[in-house]
């Protein structure tokens, strides 16, 4: 476990990489309407818990087209 | 030319307002952080786990295993990023018709492929580049900076196999139509090569060895000359399908 904490400094940019992923599909998700699949409620699930792949999704395939 | 410029300009604005460019950098970004962690971190990975006194010993990780989850890691998920980013490239400026009014105002159709090709491809080459200094320069930080024989090869043959894929999307959403048709008929193709592999005949040729023999070219189980062929392959066919996509594309009802 100590070996983990002492590679501290190499996570942290990992985490806050993939906050920053999760976070502006969230902010994207909340900003729109309506999303091409499902309901909104299933995708901020999806975005939040799916580690990288769930925004990669949204963005991809279930965000709308509409600006 | 000036067409083709605009419309170059047009794509890379569209990247850049879907998130597509953002998506790319952060996950390959990721790729490139979390491979020489990940080689370094596994031996306490497991003896966290701690099986009911079952003890795995495993050696002591060195730069060729950092190296082997990077290339691991971009074959695999990167190269599937890579074609959910660009999946709907073509396709979905077909369903919407935006191309409509374009074409009818001149722009040629070869164009609006080739320059697709163009765009696409200078972002994939840019965020695989990203990648790789980033695992560079960690696994030179984690584990010393021994020299690995075949490095930038075996990353050139990673970058001309992402090209292929980029061509067979275009060819593929060339003519069907729908949103995902292009993406799917992609991904069967991938599967029948993949099948393919099966045969040892076909070893020698198979587009494939060039996303799956990476790490055996760095750790020497592979020589670059047995490349040379699957090499030659993927270039034929990727300058076949993007000819091809172009010609089928000009006859197509938008």
């Amino acid at each position: 476990m100590e070996k983990i904490i002492e590679y501290l400094p190499f996570l942290i940019p990992i985490i806050l990489l993939e906050l920053v992923l999760a976070v502006t599909a969230l902010i994207h998700l909340l900003k729109h309407p309506d999303v091409k699949f499902g309901n909104k409620t299933i995708w901020i699930f999806v975005v939040l818990f799916l580690q990288i792949i769930g925004p990669i999704l949204y963005f991809t395939i279930g965000r709308s087209d509409q600006s | 030319m000036r067409s083709y410029i605009a419309f170059c300009k047009k794509e890379v604005l569209e990247n850049l307002r879907t998130h597509k460019v953002l998506i790319l950098m952060i996950v390959f970004l990721l790729f490139g952080m979390m491979s020489p962690l990940t080689a370094k971190l596994m031996p306490e990975i497991f003896k966290s786990l701690a099986l009911d006194g079952i003890v795995i010993t495993i050696p002591e990780p060195t730069a060729l295993d950092a190296y082997a989850q990077f290339f691991k890691n971009t074959s695999q998920m990167g190269l599937l990023v890579v074609l959910l980013v660009f999946g709907g490239m073509l396709s979905n400026e077909i369903t919407k018709g935006t191309l409509i009014n374009m074409v009818t105002k001149g722009l040629s159709r070869p164009v609006v492929i080739l320059s697709k090709f163009t765009v696409a491809s200078i972002l994939w080459t840019l965020t695989l580049l990203a990648s790789f200094a980033t695992t560079f320069g960690y696994t030179a930080y984690l584990f010393g900076s021994g020299g690995q024989p075949n490095l930038l090869f075996s990353i050139f043959c990673l970058w001309l196999f992402g090209l292929f894929l980029l061509a067979c999307l275009l060819f593929f959403s060339s003519f069907t139509s729908g949103n995902f048709a292009g993406l799917a008929l992609t991904a069967v193709s991938l599967l029948i090569l993949l099948l393919l592999d099966i045969f040892p005949r076909l070893h020698a040729l198979n587009p494939i060895a060039l996303a799956s023999l990476n790490t055996a070219l760095l750790s020497g189980a592979a020589q670059v000359s047995d490349l040379s062929i699957p090499i030659g392959v993927t270039l034929g066919l990727t300058i076949l399908l993007l000819g091809s996509s172009m010609m089928v594309f000009r006859r197509r009802k938008l």
